[in-house]
């Protein structure tokens, strides 16, 4: 579901569903690697730390620090001329898991580089509820 | 993060030397197929450097968009059987021609032809896809490398303090240089203050940070040191090579500064067997303006956050002590996926640059980086002494 109607290709595997299908019920999940732990991300089929192909997708704590972000003011696919100009920033989840996603509940002129953040559940046009990130109230970030 | 180490200083030392360089009309090229494109670059060449095509034992392609650069595909078009051929699935010119160097090296083959076309602008190509492996990114529209170099920027802005007008000084210098080159797309004269009237494409980055699309093609013979001497009476001899990888991509801490350019950059002296302060002149492959910004820290000729300095004082880029791009590069000339980097600095050190010839030059060193994937770095020079 999550590349259509996109005009790029579908750099989306099948493999990854859980992901967007924990995120549609609020949850933020990975792989964990059954043999090492190591949490992964893109979703593979083998853990890149220790090879092992034995894995489990569970819940990771939702909450990271926003590593940059940017705002695309050109469509660069006809699907999202409706959308610009819209934010795209990096989160690197203490887990972790460097996830792309976008930012919400800030204030222009923030910089939201450095902030500590933790995850929304938020409809985003055909793909549905997916994680959105904003700044963690002070007692929500563990 | 296991980048490991690796004793390579001075292994390809004066062992093989480009002998001939060329290249197509570069923009927009309507009606050649980019097979074809690769085969007319590799005619020009030969024709210009007066070489038969039957002195070339070696062809080296590059994959194109579109699945086109084939070797076997390349070499039936161009008449040729080879002793070696070969295809990379990534340009920028300098994986190829390591590779050239090795299999001359190998004795594999004696004179190797490096060859890149495309067709890309008129095809349609509009780069409108993520790079690298990234399953969230067309969801949430992060799409082109300019996403990507924008986040880099963003990034450096907050670590170093660095401004729009600093990034904006390498597409400003650039392009002063491709005012001067008859074979550059973007001729115009663009000052710092029409830069900074750009609107954004992804902010924090405009139009001039990024290259256009072009049709095109650009070819480098590269031969072993004695059969160099026979083909040219001035060949540019390969001083060193170098290369690191970050396969891992994304679970690289600070994927899109690409810290581990930097294992290229202490390897490339060594091996070139000249110090840093030896470079001529220097070339960096720019897709964006910010790899050039990335590349100038990691090779350590300017200091962190120090880029905009660098050229208002006259450090490095057009008129500065330290040629940059002396074609436009990417942002101004054109997108021959690093190939014409190469060839200018051939054409500068052979000095046939025309009206932009740089005077007293010997060596020049090239930087160029597949994506987030790979780096890697060449110096050429005149003299083997």
């Amino acid at each position: 579901m999550t590349g259509e109607g996109l005009a790029g290709p579908d750099t989306t595997t099948g493999d990854d569903s859980p992901f967007w299908a924990g995120a549609r019920e609020g949850r933020l999940e990975f792989q964990h690697c059954a043999s090492c732990g190591f949490v992964r991300w893109p979703a593979a089929g083998v853990c890149p730390e220790c090879l092992s192909r034995d894995f489990a997708w569970r819940p990771v704590e939702p909450v990271g620090t926003v590593w940059s972000w940017v705002v695309y003011h050109r469509a660069y696919s006809a699907a999202l001329r409706e959308r610009v100009p819209y934010d795209v920033a990096l989160v690197e989840l203490d887990c972790g898991v460097r996830l792309l996603t976008r930012l919400t509940g800030f204030a222009g002129g923030d910089d939201p580089v450095g902030t500590r953040v933790v995850a929304r559940f938020e409809e985003l046009g055909e793909h549905g509820r997916v994680p959105v990130f904003a700044p963690a109230e002070e007692g929500t970030d563990r | 993060m296991g980048t490991g180490s690796t004793d390579v200083a001075g292994a390809v030392r004066g062992r093989s030397a480009v002998v001939a360089v060329g290249n197509t009309a570069q923009g927009t090229v309507p009606g050649i197929p980019a097979d074809e494109l690769a085969v007319e670059a590799l005619r020009i060449t030969l024709a210009e450097a007066g070489i038969d095509k039957s002195a070339v034992d070696g062809l080296i392609t590059c994959k194109s968009y579109g699945g086109f650069g084939i070797d076997t595909e390349i070499g039936r078009l161009a008449g040729l059987n080879p002793a070696y051929s070969a295809t990379l699935d990534y340009g920028t010119c300098n994986f190829s021609l390591h590779l050239a160097c090795a299999v001359i090296d190998a004795g594999l083959a004696s004179t190797v032809a490096i060859v890149y076309g495309t067709d890309q602008r008129s095809s349609g190509n509009r780069f409108g896809h993520a790079l690298g492996r990234q399953d969230e990114a067309s969801v949430y529209g992060f799409l082109n490398v300019a996403g990507p170099a924008a986040m880099a920027f963003r990034r450096h802005q907050h670590l170093y303090g660095t401004t729009e007008a600093d990034l904006g000084r390498i597409a400003v210098s650039q392009r002063r240089y491709a005012e001067d080159n008859p074979l550059a797309i973007f001729r115009e004269p663009l000052t710092l203050e029409d830069y900074l009237a750009q609107p954004y494409l992804v902010e924090p980055l405009r139009r001039s940070d990024l290259c256009m699309i072009s049709d095109g093609g650009a070819c480098l013979v590269v031969a072993r040191a004695d059969r160099a001497r026979d083909l040219t009476e001035t060949p540019v001899h390969v001083l060193g090579i170098a290369q690191q990888t970050g396969l891992r991509d994304r679970q690289n801490a600070d994927q899109w500064m690409r810290g581990w350019i930097e294992q290229v950059a202490s390897r490339i002296y060594p091996a070139a067997g000249i110090a840093r302060d030896d470079v001529d002149a220097l070339y960096i492959q720019d897709p964006t303006s910010v790899w050039v910004l990335q590349m100038l820290e990691m090779y350590g000729f300017v200091e962190p956050g120090g880029v905009g300095e660098a050229f208002a004082t006259g450090q490095v880029g057009h008129g500065g002590r330290l040629p940059l791009n002396t074609n436009g590069g990417q942002l101004s000339e054109a997108y021959m996926w690093g190939f014409l980097h190469l060839c200018e600095a051939v054409r500068q050190l052979r000095g046939e640059a025309g009206g932009r010839q740089l005077e007293g030059l010997r060596t020049a060193q090239y930087c160029s980086t597949f994506g987030f994937m790979k780096a890697a770095s060449t110096i050429l020079g005149t003299e083997l002494s």
